[in-house]
């Protein structure tokens, strides 16, 4: 793994805070109130940690929204939320009359929107800041534990997972949601670079 | 207004601090900049500084950056304070407008800082 110096990973705090503030904001649009999104803070850690972090219980269920990114670094960008926290979200989407039946029905389409905003605000932000283009797939949703979602994309156990944790904040809820960047080796030294091609650029300093 | 000025950066992030310091000092090399982590930090540090600018990050551990930008506005009547925030919803802005603040939106750029600093000086 590639440790981050200090500096490089405040900044990366700071971009990836400045990415919610503007998820928070097109959620906020969304759900009509005021949303608070937040990273407290950022871990890197292998696929198999990542997973443990995620979920207390082997068979604990998440659901996760996946959308690849290629370009300045490749990338499996990935938020997840708990299962049971997936409909509680939807509902606050698209607000109380609709029945539980189509709300069910309406889970994935939801859930992969409000992956969409989140994480293409994160990816966009860091993109933007790095003054480089990244492309992205179109999202998919997924169930299961967090080492199959983990391991949807196929990538080796000792790949390195950049996790965020987000806290996200609404009137009456208080929910606690992951995104995870799977980068390989190479992917990391291109976000180290970047990172510090940032830092030089902005404060004249790395 | 005289041309040395005094300005205030609050920010829980050191290099947020840094890049807005790097933008303002690029343009005003002699200005005095100085930095403060959280609220409660730049309220103590008002009492001995007379600030001609003050930016405020609104989303800071401990009271946060509304709560302190609202302290601010009565201990620091002549300054100009402005939110400097990744959090750019309307609430958001409204706030600022509500306690007749200025809002700039992250991340922040040299032009912006420019465009800021303009303003100061007529």
């Amino acid at each position: 793994m590639i440790p981050l110096t200090e500096l490089e990973h405040d900044a990366l705090v700071e971009i990836f805070n400045i990415g919610v503030g503007h998820a928070a904001a097109s959620m906020s649009a969304i759900v009509n109130e005021e949303v608070k999104m937040s990273v407290p803070s950022i871990s890197f850690l292998n696929r198999a940690s990542a997973a443990k972090l995620l979920s207390n219980k082997d068979d604990e269920r998440i659901c996760g929204v996946s959308q690849h990114y290629e370009g300045a670094f490749n990338t499996e960008a990935m938020l997840m939320f708990p299962e049971n926290k997936s409909l509680e979200i939807v509902r606050l989407m698209v607000g109380e009359s609709v029945p539980l039946q189509e709300l069910t029905e309406m889970e994935q389409e939801a859930m992969s929107e409000i992956g969409n905003i989140i994480l293409n605000s994160c990816v966009g932000t860091l993109a933007n800041i790095f003054q480089l283009e990244l492309h992205g797939s179109l999202p998919l949703y997924h169930v299961g534990t967090s080492a199959e979602i983990l391991s949807a994309s196929g990538s080796p156990d000792d790949t390195t997972v950049l996790m965020l944790h987000i806290d996200f904040l609404l009137e009456k809820q208080q929910i606690r949601g992951y995104v995870a960047f799977i980068l390989d080796l190479n992917s990391l030294q291109d976000l180290k670079h970047q990172i510090n091609r940032y830092l030089l650029r902005s404060t004249g300093s790395a | 207004m005289d041309s040395k000025k005094t300005v205030l950066v609050i920010d829980d992030s050191r290099v947020s601090r840094m890049i807005t310091r790097h933008y303002i000092a690029n343009q005003h090399p002699d200005w005095i900049i100085e930095e403060a982590a959280t609220g409660e930090e730049a309220l103590e540090r008002v009492k001995t500084l007379s600030a001609h600018l003050i930016l405020v990050d609104v989303n800071m551990p401990g009271m946060g950056g509304i709560a302190a930008a609202e302290q601010l506005c009565k201990l620091c009547p002549h300054a100009h304070i402005s939110l400097l925030t990744a959090n750019v919803q309307s609430a958001t802005r409204k706030q600022a407008a509500d306690l007749g603040i200025g809002f700039m939106e992250k991340p922040v750029s040299e032009e912006h800082i420019h465009q800021l600093l303009a303003s100061l000086e007529k």
